[in-house]
């Protein structure tokens, strides 16, 4: 017999990170574990020699024999046999996930809707039923999640997959079963720029299950918070899961592109990794709403992965455009490749600030550090803000 | 809409938008999606057994022949039965959406004809 795995099986309910987290049984946490180790065992073992692979092809490409240096890459890689071996075993690790959640979810989704049903709740939930989702979320599921984000049966179990997903996909690395890092490292870039700031009206965008936007009213208790995005089941999940979390959210299903809210009714726009779901038009789109929300002083904080030009070589690159192809990243090279100061200007920002913030695990307690340099993946996020 | 009371919750499984990989055959992808079921399925077997041998060993009840000679009842043969066809579901899905591809297709080119 092999040793019995360090990390544990813990099922109840009580010892997971919220209540509203579906449970995995012994078998389904197995399976889970053995899909984020593939995952890990396909980025650590395997990719590393398509990168040395890419190497030594890419000394045959330079000097310039193209302007456009990845593309010649790629095709040249998609010559090599192991290349695509390694990127079907990537994809469908990633397809694995999801199998796996939605079966966990299956299995107890009485007792997730349940759960769902909140008794006076602190903050609430408002979905239009004619909302029609932009065609960047329709035309692929973003991040394979099968039936995608704007995903509406009534029911709140896509937001238990995605939650669930989210935790085995992110590797444990954002917050464990929280999955919050961004939410409160975007509060700690908040309170990096104003430290005294009381915001009284918060708005996120993009909320998804609300892990961005819990850590906003934790950390303002005394704000108005509201968070919006594009699928019902998300929603309602993200309400019944702040309200277990004992934090009080209005969501409401809207684009963020336009929403409804009146012109000037925020102090706080912020969003969490969601440009690069969108679309480049969109982008423009979100900041000049970011713009029109925010009351004189207000601050717009748009939170992204690292950028591109950060990545440094050609393999990278090219990593990254296919992850936004197999992995359904909609905007992938729109939003990592941009100038955010520029554009930021433009919608009508001032004091705009690009660089990185570093990773928080509590927006009021961690370090407040914010530089022109990334930390790594996950040690630190891209951040752009501005105010009005 | 799904059904969560009476009938079992049915939430979707095959993702909008696969784009076919380069230099990749369709048959190599599903092989590739059937061997990681597999090993998927073969994890977590070797843990459930683990953990029946370390608890029957800590429980003293644990012979080792005590496998060979069970023989399971009705009810038993029919939970075994549901495992096998829920593993044959996740092991063999690319064949399943392979074929309701092509049915489709065809379906697709018997509207056009006149």
């Amino acid at each position: 017999m092999t040793s019995p795995s360090p990390k544990g099986i813990v099922e109840a309910r009580a010892a997971q990170a919220h209540p509203m987290i579906a449970l995995p049984s012994h078998d389904e946490l197995v399976e889970q574990l053995f899909i984020r180790d593939l995952k890990q065992f396909v980025m650590a073992e395997l990719e590393p020699a398509q990168q040395r692979i890419a190497e030594k092809l890419e000394s045959a490409i330079t000097p310039p024999a193209s302007n456009d240096p990845v593309g010649a890459l790629r095709r040249q890689m998609e010559q090599v046999e192991s290349f695509g071996a390694w990127l079907s075993l990537k994809r469908e690790s990633q397809r694995q996930l999801w199998y796996a959640v939605t079966d966990c979810v299956e299995r107890q989704a009485a007792e997730l809707q349940a759960l769902g049903r909140i008794d006076n709740p602190k903050g609430s939930l408002t979905i239009d039923p004619d909302f029609q989702a932009p065609d960047y979320i329709t035309r692929g599921d973003i991040h394979l999640m099968p039936g995608g984000n704007a995903y509406d049966d009534g029911t709140l179990l896509q937001g238990a997959v995605m939650d669930r997903g989210g935790a085995v996909y992110m590797l444990g690395r954002n917050g464990g079963m929280l999955n919050d890092l961004r939410g409160q490292t975007a509060m700690a870039h908040l309170l990096t720029i104003a430290p005294d700031i009381k915001p009284a009206r918060i708005l996120d965008m993009g909320c998804g299950i609300g892990t961005s936007t819990v850590p906003a009213a934790l950390c303002f208790p005394e704000a108005d918070v509201h968070g919006i995005d594009v699928g019902g089941s998300m929603l309602r999940y993200a309400h019944a899961r702040a309200e277990h979390l004992g934090a009080a959210v209005h969501f409401a299903r809207q684009s963020a592109e336009r929403t409804n809210f009146a012109a000037a009714s925020f102090d706080v726009v912020y969003s969490c990794a969601m440009l690069h779901e969108t679309s480049p038009a969109a982008m423009v789109n979100i900041l000049a709403e970011s713009r029109r929300l925010l009351r004189p002083g207000g601050v717009a904080i748009h939170l992204e992965v690292p950028l591109l030009h950060t990545f440094g070589d050609l393999w990278q690159e090219l990593s990254a455009e296919l992850e936004a192809q197999f992995n359904n990243e909609p905007n992938w090279r729109g939003a990592l490749s941009v100038d955010y100061a520029q554009m930021m200007r433009a919608a009508g920002f001032s004091d705009v600030r690009a660089g990185y913030q570093a990773t928080a695990f509590n927006a009021r307690l961690s370090p407040k550090k914010f530089g022109d340099t990334s930390d790594g993946v996950f040690r630190s996020w891209f951040v752009t803000s501005g105010r009005v | 809409m799904t059904q969560v009371h009476g009938a079992a919750a049915v939430l979707p499984r095959t993702p909008n938008r696969l784009d076919p990989i380069p230099g990749r055959r369709s048959l190599d992808d599903q092989t590739l999606a059937m061997i990681v079921s597999l090993a998927s399925e073969v994890t977590i077997l070797r843990a459930r057994l683990d953990a029946c041998e370390r608890l029957l060993v800590a429980a003293n009840i644990f012979t080792p022949d005590a496998v060979d000679n069970f023989t399971p009842d009705e009810a038993a043969q029919a939970a075994r039965e549901r495992q096998r066809l829920h593993g044959m579901a996740k092991i063999f899905r690319p064949l399943r959406e392979a074929a309701s591809a092509a049915l489709a297709a065809l379906s697709a080119h018997d509207e056009v004809q006149p």
